[in-house]
């Protein structure tokens, strides 16, 4: 193979990923914003709060762990800019959005978790984050984790 | 205390820039600081050139394990022809009245025919130049276009350069993709290769007068490089550029020719025959 | 916008409660800052850029999540809480998040 062929692969496949992964990026990234968007309207009558007691005039019967996680992958072109961005400053963008959705998913199956087991609410919610690595040296990164999770309350009269 | 169930704004925690808008700008913006850097390290190599001098430049480079970072694994032949070679090189030099280099020869097992100057005062020639000329005046005008390359002190910016790009290279790969530094690479290696036009013209007129100075005509010097084999493509003839000293441009070739006219040197002569010991090698110094 | 990290705005009392409101952010800085901290690092002492990162980022943090909490109309955030994770190397993240209330 002579050299410039050799030239033309080494530019041109990378250049070719960041063009799918762009596409197949945001194609993905546009559906999981619908199913979540649907997915808030229907559970936003299930109450998650930051609460560590729950308000005074509720009469709670019973009362549980409940929690959600999920992995998000960051795709090949949100790397790269990010890679980018990391030599001027500044706001990463290309990760807001995966750091979004991975906490609304997170909170959104944690509520999923809290209607299946029959709670009206949950208090004292808290989320963390954390990198999955990948790579040799354990620099890269693999995915974001969220999990969220809190404590399922059942009252008494239903809804709060 | 009631529960009011509304959701908050959803697009608070995301920026509204479009992906392709950040990717463009952060390209262009990180591309013309590399290329600003580069520009600055060159000509940061320009100011530093006149300060090395050629006894300092001997004694950097007499130091082995300098020579071994530099110069590329040689697969050295060692036989009859290095001692003819450095025989015409120092006849060659001898007419450079005060040539502050003790010049040293080695011959590269590599069918390409390429000659290199090397820092310290090395030439380089290949085994492919050596069966590719056919006269002693042929290998003269190589020998002398190299010699060209050290008073000129090339084998030292284009040492700068290089070390140059490795660091842009180096600082603006890292943290992004290697497809950005596989980029940057190529636009740089092709950058590089421009700037050594004026260079190998430059040596070609000194090895000229070098030439004609030891046989009193050019004969032979020209036509060698018209006869070589020209390599196929654009962007492999800049990459030759950059790494030999021999792009084989048309513009070369009618810049030697137009040097010859004015001068008055007489573009043909008797050639003369290529020394035994180079003709028919034999084994050993 | 009131923020407080108690159950409840001393003072005032909660009228009406929203759900979980929240800001976050990732900022990097430019590498010249990423390659003086390296340096720093060997000798030891605070890194003035990535403090002041992390400043940055809280701040833009505080302001996403009060721009949620006004966005449903209240008036204070309580109970909120931040937390950093490590998404890239040389990069802040950071998320605060609360409970968004009306209070009077």
């Amino acid at each position: 193979m002579d050299s410039t062929t050799e030239a033309l692969i080494n530019l041109g496949l990378p250049l070719l990923l960041l063009v799918a992964t762009y596409f197949t990026g945001s194609m993905v990234e546009r559906r999981h914003y619908l199913s979540i968007r649907a997915r808030e309207l229907e559970t936003r009558q299930l109450p998650a709060i930051t609460f560590r007691t729950p308000p005074r005039r509720w009469e709670i019967s019973d009362s549980g762990l409940v929690s959600g996680s999920v992995v998000i992958s960051v795709d090949y072109f949100k790397r790269f800019l990010a890679g980018l961005r990391q030599f001027v400053g500044g706001r990463v963008k290309s990760y807001e959005t995966i750091l979004d959705r991975a906490r609304r998913e997170a909170v959104l199956r944690l509520k999923a978790e809290a209607a299946a087991a029959g709670y009206a609410a949950v208090i004292n919610v808290r989320l963390e984050t954390a990198r999955m690595a990948n790579g040799r040296s354990g620099n890269g990164i693999a995915g974001l984790e969220v999990l969220a999770y809190g404590t399922g309350i059942k009252l008494r009269h239903g809804a709060p | 205390m009631k529960f009011d169930p509304t959701l908050p704004d959803d697009g608070a925690n995301v920026s509204a820039t479009h992906p392709l808008r950040e990717a463009a700008t952060l390209i262009v913006g990180i591309a013309i600081a590399a290329v600003v850097v580069f520009v600055v390290l060159t000509a940061a190599v320009e100011l530093l050139l006149p300060h090395i001098s050629p006894a300092l430049e001997a004694r950097i480079f007499s130091r082995p394990e300098v020579v071994s970072a530099i110069v590329p694994d040689i697969q050295e032949s060692r036989d009859s022809r290095t001692a003819e070679v450095a025989r015409l090189l120092d006849r060659l030099a001898g007419h450079w009245p005060d040539n502050p280099h003790s010049l040293r020869v080695a011959i590269i097992d590599d069918e390409t025919p390429n000659a290199y100057a090397f820092p310290g005062g090395l030439v380089a020639v290949t085994t492919g130049l050596l069966a590719e000329v056919a006269s002693d005046n042929e290998l003269a005008f190589v020998l002398a276009h190299e010699v060209g390359h050290f008073r000129n002190r090339d084998h030292l910016r284009g040492l700068g350069r290089g070390l140059a790009f490795a660091l842009v290279v180096g600082v603006f790969g890292i943290g992004g993709s290697a497809g950005a530094a596989e980029l940057a690479g190529a636009a740089g290696l092709l950058a590089a290769a421009g700037f050594s036009r004026d260079q190998e013209s430059a040596a070609d007129g000194f090895g000229l007068a070098l030439v004609q100075a030891e046989y009193g005509h050019v004969g032979g010097a020209v036509k060698f490089f018209e006869r070589l084999p020209k390599p196929d493509n654009a962007i492999e003839r800049e990459i030759e550029g950059y790494l030999s000293t021999h792009p084989l441009s048309a513009e070369r070739i009618d810049a030697m020719w137009a040097l010859m006219r004015e001068r008055g040197w007489p573009s043909d002569g008797p050639l003369l025959p290529l020394a035994a010991g180079l003709a028919a090698p034999t084994p050993g110094e | 916008m009131i923020h407080s990290n108690t159950e409840t705005v001393p003072g005032k009392e909660i009228v009406q409660f929203y759900g979980v409101v929240s800001g976050s952010t990732v900022r990097a800085k430019h590498i010249g800052r990423d390659i003086m901290a390296s340096l720093k690092n060997i000798v030891g002492g605070e890194l003035k850029g990535y403090t002041e990162l992390l400043q940055e980022a809280r701040n833009d943090a505080l302001v996403r999540m009060t721009e949620q909490a006004e966005s449903l109309g209240a008036n204070a955030v309580v109970n909120v809480r931040f937390s950093t994770s490590s998404i890239a190397q040389g990069a802040a993240e950071l998320f605060a998040y609360g409970t968004a209330v009306r209070v009077e």
